[in-house]
């Protein structure tokens, strides 16, 4: 190896922990130092999985801010790299750091990793955030996590903008919040959004 | 052995002598240098900026220009195509990752009881003194913050101690910490807003 090719090297080596090291550096002052250790470890074994640390460094700052304990924080974080390392499995190397939390809350929500694979699948180059959120916020509202991930799917198909996602997912939390069952809000609102189309779900009885 | 040794001392002025290459050697070296192959981008490079002449019919080149007249037509229709909003199916492009400039949200919360209300969340470490809100008319609270486009964990901290979910949005999934967070997510579109009353 020659000297050019040593000094790249080592200046990858040097810098690639960095961006990781400088965001467990946040917890300074915010944990007690052994809280602050396991946590560097979990980013650690997080980042080699191609994880990014930002999101993990928060959900320990979260955890601090509530006054939790150091093991409550660090059981959360550890969670919160398996979600986020199964989201990055099945969205690929190519997932935006956005990608990957939206995609990370929408596997805590219960959707299949088969799901995101094949949002990926069919959208390889656009933007994943909108809709994985939507299928997250969806099911915290009580949506079916099936339910959820088939609504935005078809939506998807039919060529819908986030914003129109973003719209389905208020309507359909309207709906909840006036009383309905929120699986069948859910398939209302799809069968609306797509004239001539039948759901399989019947219809939301509302509450007068 | 030394260097007054008589022998070593003719060898070492034989070669010390200095010698003629003769009249042809610059020659000799720059062809044998000539015929050492260059690397291939230095080639590749010397190839692309050579001049060249290109022989067109008037026939060929009518032929061309056709073809990228409907290419062209087919670019500006296609785009009309994916922005039109007639049944709300504008081509799935439009959803392309965009430049993640920041866009400004606006945190609403009514507590007409509180003395202070302040922002926590993602987007500022959760820091809980850094985006006080500010108190309109009517107890209601609000702050603008620029984010740039993704998912936000945030909460309300009311009175400098309470933490309070924002009843108008959706909540976080997995409550780690006891008191629930709730959830924006920024498009890479207009600001947007968040917020409800307690």
């Amino acid at each position: 190896m020659n000297a050019r090719l040593l000094g790249v090297a080592l200046v990858l080596a040097a810098a690639r922990p960095a961006t990781a090291v400088a965001q467990v550096e946040r917890l300074a002052g915010r944990v007690d130092d052994a809280t602050r250790a396991a946590v560097a470890a979990v980013v650690d074994s997080a980042r080699e999985a191609g994880v990014p640390a930002e999101p993990l460094v928060n959900k320990a700052l979260e955890g601090a801010s509530k006054g939790a304990d150091g093991a409550r924080i660090v059981a959360a974080v550890h969670a919160l790299a398996g979600d986020l390392g199964r989201a990055r499995s099945a969205l690929g190397p190519g997932a935006s750091p956005a990608e990957l939390v939206a995609g990370g809350a929408a596997v805590r929500a219960g959707v299949r990793g088969a799901v995101l694979e094949e949002l990926r699948a069919r959208y390889p180059r656009e933007s994943l955030m909108v809709p994985l959120a939507v299928m997250a916020d969806l099911v915290a509202r009580g949506v079916p996590a099936d339910t959820a991930a088939r609504s935005v799917l078809v939506l998807m198909r039919e060529g819908v903008r986030d914003a129109e996602l973003v719209a389905f997912r208020q309507s359909v939390e309207r709906d909840i919040a006036l009383g309905a069952p929120a699986g069948g809000a859910a398939a209302v609102r799809l069968d609306g959004a797509l004239p001539g189309t039948t759901s399989t779900t019947p219809a939301a009885p509302r509450k007068p | 052995m030394t260097d007054d040794d008589p022998l070593i001392a003719r060898v070492a002025a034989e070669l010390r002598r200095p010698r003629s290459p003769g009249p042809g050697f610059d020659g000799r070296v720059m062809a044998a240098v000539r015929a050492v192959p260059a690397p291939l981008p230095a080639r590749a490079w010397a190839w692309l900026r050579e001049p060249r002449v290109l022989a067109l019919s008037p026939l060929g080149g009518a032929a061309i220009a056709a073809c990228l007249a409907v290419l062209a037509a087919a670019g500006v229709w296609g785009a009309r195509r994916g922005s039109r909003d007639g049944s709300g199916a504008p081509a799935v492009a439009a959803r392309a990752a965009a430049p993640a400039a920041p866009s400004v949200v606006t945190f609403v919360l009514v507590a007409p009881q509180a003395s202070t209300v302040a922002l926590a969340g993602d987007f500022d470490g959760w820091d809980g003194a850094r985006l006080p809100m500010r108190r309109e008319a009517a107890g209601i609270w609000t702050v603008d913050v620029p984010l740039t486009p993704g998912r936000y964990d945030y909460a309300f901290v009311v009175d400098g101690r309470r933490f309070v979910a924002d009843p108008a949005a959706p909540r976080a999934l997995g409550d780690d910490f006891g008191r629930p967070s709730s959830v924006v997510t920024v498009g890479s579109g207009a600001p947007g807003a968040a917020g409800g009353s307690l």
